[in-house]
């Protein structure tokens, strides 16, 4: 009987938490977005996944081995902790004495006294989670979302960007949604609404560059705890693309301008091409060095493709890696759904700053492609302009689509491509701003 | 007071990075620029994929004979055919 007892205080029926159900229900949602909406299911489809594993509830398979002894509070191990720790437990209850133990370990400072913390917890049996270990390798460090960009830097073609340059400037104004959004946030924060510092608001306003990995990078780097709900937000809202822009590309737009017809793009020569990422890169190591590692890796991409003499190496990193490395994206990001992480205001905050980001910066865009429009001999569609928030190739298509609408024989696709993935290095530059100023 | 300060931070952010992003894209523009012009300058006779040579003439069949010549044989047995047919 005793034993039967004791299984049944070890199943997930008996120590799962209200949080933790909560967690798990949206973790399902996110899959069903994923499966039956086709939200992005190339990593919501993951990311729903790890969320459910890591909210299995005594599993604890997000959890370091650090917090996965003070999870579970064997009375001996924490002595001994407290011990070393120089604080006694005296207080009635566990969770009081577990607030004690939590306040000493995060104000250690003393490398000799954190490395026998760190023995006597593995001395007691408790070790990382799996998915704790795919976040501080891959994601922590920053390297998952550097990768990606390799893989986006060579499935992208500049050509249409270098037969117009100045369609850049649409990419630069779409960047306005991050940081009116950055505004936004220190906003709500000062209302006491929530509590946002200005690294958590930067790394909030990213989501409106409209780039899953920027957004990842930058909140690993600057807000690593909000890092879950801003890159559900990011990959949410880009799904939501076709649906968010529409209705704010009609409002700013006429329909005699929605129907102008752009002039054919010239053909770009393969040299061009070629040293256009090598351009980029000289640009960034002059004059902005944190931007490097994300344009960085997006230029050797690039290179990598349009040199073609390294075809292999190219097919790999917009096929293979990039696969691969989606799925341990997902499972890392997944891994920080967890209840206590995920379950906050802030989290409600985030998403409605996101969307607002986003609505912003086409909302920049389109205006500044109108005022270019203006000025230029060239006719300019401010249909294009939407582009400029990243999202490739889904604004290109919007853009194309309703271009389309108001004009049956008008194709913008080409033509919206050139903001679009300037709306990539635009959102890479922003995002080396923020680190620069904050991190 | 606090409040007013992360304000400020926040406001002081918006106009450095929207400042800093033009003036990065406007650079990047007018490298761009200039670069494409120095190659079209210097590699003039440069074909580019689009005006490439195309290797074989649109509706060329083949054998490498011309449409016209085939459609005139085609017609010549035609005729030659109901020549026959009228003779019998």
């Amino acid at each position: 009987m005793e034993k039967i007892l004791l299984l049944w205080e070890n199943s997930g029926l008996y120590n799962l938490t209200f949080p933790q159900f909560i967690m798990i229900a949206i973790c399902l949602v996110l899959l069903y977005l994923a499966i039956a909406k086709k939200f992005e299911p190339l990593l919501l489809l993951p990311i729903g996944f790890a969320g459910v594993l890591a909210n299995v509830p005594e599993a604890g398979l997000a959890l370091s081995a650090m917090d996965q002894a003070l999870y579970h509070f064997n009375p001996a191990v924490m002595q001994s902790l407290a011990g070393e720790l120089g604080v006694s437990l005296t207080a009635a209850t566990d969770a009081a004495n577990k607030v004690i133990i939590k306040d000493a370990l995060a104000a250690i400072d003393d490398p000799a006294v954190y490395a026998r913390v760190q023995y006597l917890i593995s001395m007691a049996g408790y070790t990382d989670g799996f998915l704790y270990v795919f976040y501080k390798v891959l994601v922590a460090s920053g390297i998952a979302p550097l990768i990606i960009f390799l893989g986006v830097g060579a499935m992208t073609d500049f050509g249409p960007l270098l037969a117009n340059p100045r369609t850049l400037f649409l990419g630069a104004a779409a960047q306005f949604g991050i940081f009116a959004t950055v505004l936004g946030a220190v906003g709500l924060s000062a209302l006491g609404v929530v509590d946002f510092s200005i690294n958590q608001a930067a790394a909030i306003g990213i989501i409106g560059g409209a780039d899953g990995p920027t957004a990842i990078y930058v909140s690993s780097v600057l807000a690593p705890e909000l890092l879950g709900a801003i890159a559900v937000a990011a990959y949410a809202y880009m799904a939501l693309v076709p649906i968010v822009q529409p209705p704010i590309m009609r409002a700013l737009t006429t329909k005699a301008e929605r129907a102008i017809v752009m002039t054919q793009l010239r053909p770009v020569s393969k040299r061009e091409k070629i040293i256009f990422p090598l351009a980029v890169l000289g640009l960034v190591a002059l004059f902005l060095p944190s931007a490097a590692p994300l344009l960085g890796m997006f230029c050797l991409g690039n290179l990598m493709r349009e040199c073609g003499v390294v075809e292999r190496l190219s097919d790999t990193a917009q096929n293979a890696l990039i696969n691969i490395v989606t799925i341990f994206l997902g499972l890392a990001v997944g891994s920080r759904l967890i209840a206590e992480l995920f379950l906050t205001r802030e989290t409600l905050g985030i998403m409605a700053l996101g969307i607002v980001a986003f609505a912003i910066g086409t909302a920049t865009g389109v205006l500044m492609a109108k005022l270019m429009n203006k000025v230029s001999k060239m006719p300019i569609n401010p249909l294009i302009g939407s582009a400029g928030v990243s999202a490739v190739p889904m604004a290109a298509r919007v853009s194309n689509k309703l271009g389309l609408e108001a004009n049956p024989q008008n194709f913008l696709l080409m033509h919206a491509m050139g903001p679009n993935v300037a709306g990539v290095i635009g959102s890479a530059v922003a995002a080396g701003v923020m680190i620069m100023y904050l991190g | 007071m606090q409040d007013s300060e992360l304000m400020m931070e926040g406001f002081n952010l918006m106009l450095l990075g929207m400042g800093f992003v033009f003036v990065f894209l406007t650079v990047l523009v007018i490298a761009t620029t200039l670069m494409s012009k120095i190659i079209l300058q210097f590699f003039k006779g440069e074909p580019t994929p689009a005006s490439l040579p195309a290797t074989a003439r649109p509706g060329a069949l083949p054998g490498g004979q011309s449409p016209d010549l085939i459609a005139a044989i085609t017609a010549a047995i035609h005729l030659h055919r109901q020549n026959k047919q009228q003779k019998k």
